[in-house]
């Protein structure tokens, strides 16, 4: 049995209209349908944050949503921070401290960076470290990432 | 800041913009035409005797390409390991580790790959599992491996993989010597790597060869792997490797690739295995290790000697589970001028995951348990723990290990510099505790890198390497040292690695070699190329070699000056081209040698740390960590700074909280996220200071050394001495959980 | 994750209509922090999954309705911890909320979902126990309230007909308590708790504990003889009443979380600081 789903959704601001499964999250269909691989996957239970986008203006594990549930939705993830090519501030903050080590955790970072950014522009390191605590780090470049976050405050656009 | 620069420059990562923007490819993200899923069947149980496995109505689910078992593979099953040729590519009758793959499914998605794996009927036969070292070491233990394919030897019927005896000195007459002895039996847990990429594997078949897709940190050693497995020349086997999204010793060496390799040849088509978070854990694991340390001391708290007896609990195939026993107790003796010392090691088998090294190599076990127990000497002796450590480290130039490399720094002025920023000697207020410990590791003791450069018309820069880029940021040095070697800006190198077939051979990427040994074969290259334009320039100028210099991107012929792009153009003229450089590094063995070669280098660290102790619930709060670590020379301080406090992150959290634990029947029952904890940004101790001392003295290019796992060596034993200073609790078993704390401070004297 | 059909009605009589079609092979989606991994380890395997985000009445909101402040089945973790009313009159349920995983599960966690699991561990359940919340459950013939208290029942299992759903929790705004929430973790990072606790002191003297993931469900236990409230009684006057309402705890002794010896000699501890918050909490609301 394979119940489908027909989805439409705006994804980083561009329409996307998909015939999915059912049973799959956005996680999936951003991957295999939409084919957007920035987002990525690992503890699939939503305690690691690799898999954050942004949905409706909130930060959100996509391994825990499905893709149905996002029908409508206005998705966000890390390949629409810069959309024409030219890194948005918090993207480049994350460079300039060397935030980004071996990267696999990044664009989850970014995303919930993004987010808290949006709702608190100028937020002390304990929020940074509040709102980041869903993204692990292995490389534990948490210093660089909250240093790349402080440095980016303010310059982000909501 | 130095901007865009050469050596010393807190340049960008190179492959930055790609991390930050989501266009980084990992081995899950790359796109394959036609490819099909794998998923592997496993057993819930660690060690069975598989009796019979029924396919049939997994193969007859439509999009189910086949379902293999050890029957489809070739006979005898093939096998192989970095040191011990001993893993099969899939169980062979037995499971002998939980989550061991007895069959594996191929479908046309995931989805399907996953409902077959759920039709597989596996008939098993639940057997006893071993997996701790008493029941490994019981007389009448079960044997993890059968003794056929084990190496002759007088250890075959055991469950000892093997044995070393290192030392020197007469410890026994040294103890008659020692006014004080202290000894004790120090734990170190198994832990898991859990980088946060999960394995990742792909294999398509390519006219009569094969291609392979690894996140794996020894690609060359892959390479080898396949083709002997395969029965196919290495030039038919390609390696894409891509950057693996962390590794931490737990992408060194082939797993699954050999299986993926025969399901792609098989299927006559790409094949993709991406293994979950779980199925990560179960693929390798770090050793766990129980260290019983004797430490003899004259009343000044002069070393008399020190006696070491290192068991490492590793799996049950010998992977390189006995090279960090070896290589790992070579230096339980630490950095100290010890007149007498002996060290046994011993390798134990068990039914548990295969094991990899873990950042560190063996030496946070063994550190762990030095350190602790120096600190109780110092104590009993009543000696300041920081003094002890200062009257026993060995000068520069000094041997600590005769025969082997002597001290090749001023390691005296690291631990000064650790003490002095954690203010040593002041007072910290009730419930507070301060503690201090000394990491030392061999770098590689053997090294092969090569590498290319090719210097195009334009003044830019194409750099060819082996390395493996998994966050340590290898990339961006050897384009540092290329941009300063041949007077160009960063911008202009490109840097290809990952690519077996196009990109010369690299040994591996372990050890902190990286900087050094391919940092050194990157910077010959450059060399290469500097020497063919100084020849070319005499011959067009009819002048002699020795008239020319070139040195960090300039050429100078008397008092005139030129930077090498344009002396580049000159020489290729109206023709073009390009300037080729090849460049070798290497670190011979020495067949007598222990460990079968000297110690490159030593990465150095000292950490110091005030934590907080709640006395009611036991737990820890990490106050101030410090981090000190004699890199020679920081080619990218932004790099070093990341990779230092990385690992000084990783080790508190190693010390706390990372344990993996195994239910009575040898099945892991802490598999994932959920259950194995880690450090999050709201668990980092209040204040972190990494710190380098440089002094250019290291082997590697303008005096670099490896530093990558420096401070996770000895954080344990620096936490482990602080939570004692704070209240007295003297625990010798990590982690130092609220739990353990707690108990410890009920059982205080 | 095995195949499944997703549906989302409009109406919460629209949803019982599918519970009652489907009967056990539904299952409602809240905010699927948690069914999700049920669904993906097969857990659980409906056939229908009733999606309930689409439901007007269930739309997070957190209103006063008379003397209850009344949460919507829809009301996430995130909504609750920022709330200006819940952080002023239930400040140990905006402090449990605030500790439910992270930011992004608090996103989706609701706080009906943290209760109708029926996890012994769930953060929420010792605040509501001490605040006397009631459910508010939807069948298609009435609605009805019930105390969280007869709600919660064992691991997984709640008061609830198969047709039947929460629509709302609703806390008594005349009822002042004084309430702090405190937790055990592994790490400071996201964890679940092996201790969850929540302390709630009245004008009248009275102490109510909640206790939870030291037993199969949360309990509830009171101090009526005025002794733990007391502002001048002292640590040891408190210390055997206080260990009295611990008394029923029986955490698990295969936990790989705290060893029970160690959840038991805790429960005292984080005991009394939820006391002495709540305490302090008193003094500044009287």
């Amino acid at each position: 049995m394979t119940e489908t789903f027909h989805l439409e959704l705006t994804v980083n601001g561009r329409p996307r209209s998909v015939d999915i499964v059912a049973s799959h999250t956005l996680l999936d269909v951003l991957r295999d349908d939409v084919g957007l691989t920035g987002t990525k996957e690992c503890c699939v239970v939503g305690e690691c944050g690799a898999c954050t986008v942004i949905v409706d203006g909130k930060p959100i594990n996509s391994c825990l949503m499905l893709a149905a549930e996002a029908d409508g939705a206005e998705v966000l993830t890390v390949e629409g921070l810069a959309p024409e090519g030219r890194l948005d501030a918090l993207q480049q903050a994350f460079l300039d401290t060397g935030a980004a080590q071996c990267g696999f955790c990044i664009p989850g970072q970014l995303m919930s960076a993004r987010a808290l950014l949006q709702r608190s522009p100028h937020p002390t390191p304990e929020e940074i470290n509040e709102a980041l605590a869903g993204n692990l780090c292995r490389c534990a470049g948490y210093e660089q990432i909250r240093a790349a976050v402080l440095a980016a405050a303010g310059e982000v656009q909501s | 800041m130095k901007d865009q620069g050469g050596i010393g420059a807190r340049a960008h990562r190179i492959g930055g913009v790609g991390r930050v923007t989501g266009a980084q490819q990992y081995v899950a993200d790359i796109p394959v035409a036609d490819v099909l899923h794998a998923k592997l069947v496993t057993l819930d149980c660690a060690h069975a005797r598989i009796v019979s496995i029924d396919k049939s109505a997994a193969e007859a689910l439509p999009g189910v390409h086949f379902v293999m078992t050890a029957d489809d593979l070739p006979k005898p099953m093939p096998r192989f390991g970095p040191e011990y040729q001993d893993r099969p590519v899939m169980a062979d009758g037995e499971t002998k580790y939980h989550g061991e793959a007895v069959a594996a499914v191929v479908a046309d998605t995931k989805d399907l790959a996953e409902e077959a794996v759920r039709l597989v009927k596996v008939e098993y036969e639940v057997l006893p599992a071993i997996h701790s070292l008493e029941a490994a070491l019981a007389p009448d233990a079960v044997l993890v491996q059968d003794p056929a394919i084990r190496r002759p030897g007088p250890n075959v019927d055991s469950n000892i993989l093997s044995e070393y005896h290192f030392g020197w000195g007469d410890v026994d007459a040294a103890a008659k010597e020692a006014d004080i002895v202290v000894e004790h039996t120090y734990d170190w847990p198994s832990q898991t790597q859990f980088a946060i990429e999960p394995h990742g594997f792909i294999a398509a078949p390519d006219d009569d060869g094969i291609v392979v897709w690894s996140s794996i940190q020894h690609p060359y050693q892959l390479q080898k792997t396949v083709a002997k497995v395969l029965g196919l020349p290495m030039a038919k086997v390609r390696v894409f490797a891509p950057d693996p999204g962390g590794a931490f010793g737990g992408k060194q060496h082939t797993k699954l690739e050999p299986l993926v390799a025969f399901l792609a040849l098989r299927a006559g088509r790409p094949v993709r295995l991406i293994l979950t978070l779980e199925e990560a854990f179960q693929a390798v694991r770090r050793t766990g290790a129980r260290i019983k340390v004797r430490t003899g001391i004259k009343r000044d708290g002069t070393l008399v000697f020190q006696d070491f007896e290192n068991h490492f609990l590793i799996g049950c195939y010998a992977d390189t589970g006995d090279r960090v026993s070896a290589k790992g107790s070579f230096l339980s003796a630490g950095p100290y001028r010890t007149p007498a010392v002996r060290i046994v090691s011993r390798s134990i088998l068990s039914h548990t995951t295969p094991t990899h090294p873990m950042r560190g190599f063996g030496i946070p076990q063994v550190t762990w348990a030095r350190e602790s127990n120096l600190d109780e000497a110092a104590i009993a002796a009543g000696v300041d723990r920081l003094e002890i450590r200062l009257k026993n480290l060995v000068k520069y130039g000094e041997e600590h290990v005769p025969g082997d490399t002597p001290a090749d720094g001023d390691w005296a002025q690291t631990v000064r510099k650790a003490a002095a920023e954690i203010k040593w000697g002041t007072p910290l207020p009730q419930g507070q505790g301060r503690g201090i410990a000394i990491g030392v590791k061999s770098g590689p003791t053997t090294g092969l890198s090569y590498s290319t450069v090719r210097f195009l018309a334009d003044g830019s820069a194409i750099v060819f390497s082996g390395t493996s880029d998994m966050g340590q940021g290898a990339r961006t040095i050897y384009a540092q040292i290329v941009a300063e070697e041949l007077g160009i800006s960063l911008d202009c190198v490109a840097v290809v690695m990952g690519d077996t077939a196009v990109v010369p051979y690299d040994q591996q990427t372990s050890a902190s070699r990286s900087s050094v040994l391919m940092g050194n074969a990157v910077l010959n290259a450059c060399r290469d190329i500097q020497r063919k334009l100084r020849a070319r320039i005499a011959e067009m100028e009819e002048i002699a070699d020795a008239a020319i210099t070139i040195d960090r991107g300039v050429m100078r012929i008397a008092d005139r000056e030129e930077p090498l792009p344009v002396v580049l153009a000159r020489v290729l003229g109206r023709m073009g081209g390009e300037v080729v450089g090849n460049g070798e590094a290497r670190k011979d063995a020495i067949a007598e040698h222990p460990l079968g070669g000297t110690a490159l280098f030593f990465e150095f660290n000292c950490t110091a740390v005030d934590v907080a102790v709640d006395e009611e619930t036991g737990e820890t709060t990490v106050l101030k960590q410090i981090t000190v670590g004699d890199v020679g020379f920081a080619l990218n301080p932004v790099q070093v700074t990341g990779q230092d406090e990385g690992a000084a992150i990783m080790g508190m959290g190693q010390t706390l909280m990372e344990h993996l634990i195994w239910g009575p029947d040898g099945r892991t029952r802490n598999l994932g996220a959920i259950d194995y904890r880690i450090p999050t940004s709201l668990d980092l101790p209040k204040e972190l200071h990494s710190f380098s001392i440089e002094n250019a003295d290291g082997p590697g290019p303008y005096g670099v050394k490896g530093i990558s796992e420096g401070s996770l060596l000895c954080t344990a034993p620096a936490i482990a001495a602080a939570v004692r200073d704070a209240t007295g609790a003297v625990i010798r078993d990590l982690p130092l959980s609220p739990e353990r704390v707690w108990r410890a401070l009920k059982e205080r004297t | 994750m095995q195949a499944f059909r997703y549906l989302r009605p409009a109406t919460v009589e629209e949803a019982l209509g599918l519970l009652e079609e489907h009967g056990d092979k539904a299952r409602l989606l809240a905010g699927g922090t948690d069914l999700v991994i049920e669904l993906r380890n097969r857990w659980r395997t409906p056939e229908v999954v009733v999606d309930l985000k689409r439901i007007e009445e269930l739309r997070p909101a957190i209103r006063v309705e008379g003397k209850r402040l009344v949460i919507t089945a829809g009301t996430v973790m995130g909504d609750l911890e920022r709330h200006p009313t819940v952080l002023e009159r239930f400040p140990a349920l905006a402090e449990a909320a605030a500790v439910v995983g992270s930011v992004q599960i608090r996103n989706r966690a609701t706080l009906a979902g943290n209760i109708c699991n029926g996890s012994p561990a769930a953060d929420t359940t010792p605040p509501l126990l001490v605040y006397g919340a009631e459910m508010v459950i939807a069948s298609r013939t009435e609605r009805r309230r019930m105390p969280i208290d007869e709600f919660v029942i064992g691991p997984g299992k709640v008061a609830l007909g198969p047709a039947e759903m929460v629509v709302a929790i609703e806390l008594p705004m005349d009822r002042p308590i004084a309430a702090a929430y405190t937790r055990m973790t592994r790490r400071h990072g996201t964890d679940l708790a092996s201790i969850t606790l929540c302390c709630g002191v009245d004008s009248k003297g009275t102490t109510r504990l909640a206790y939870g993931s030291v037993g199969p469900r949360a309990l509830l236990v009171m101090d009526e003889s005025g002794v733990l409230a007391d502002p001048k009684a002292n640590r040891e006057q408190k210390a055997p009443v206080l260990a009295a309402l611990f008394a029923k705890a029986s955490p698990s002794p295969t936990s790989m979380r705290a060893g029970p010896e160690y959840r038991v000699a805790m429960l005292p501890v984080l005991g009394a600081r939820a006391l002495a918050t709540a305490l302090e909490r008193l003094g500044k609301t009287a």
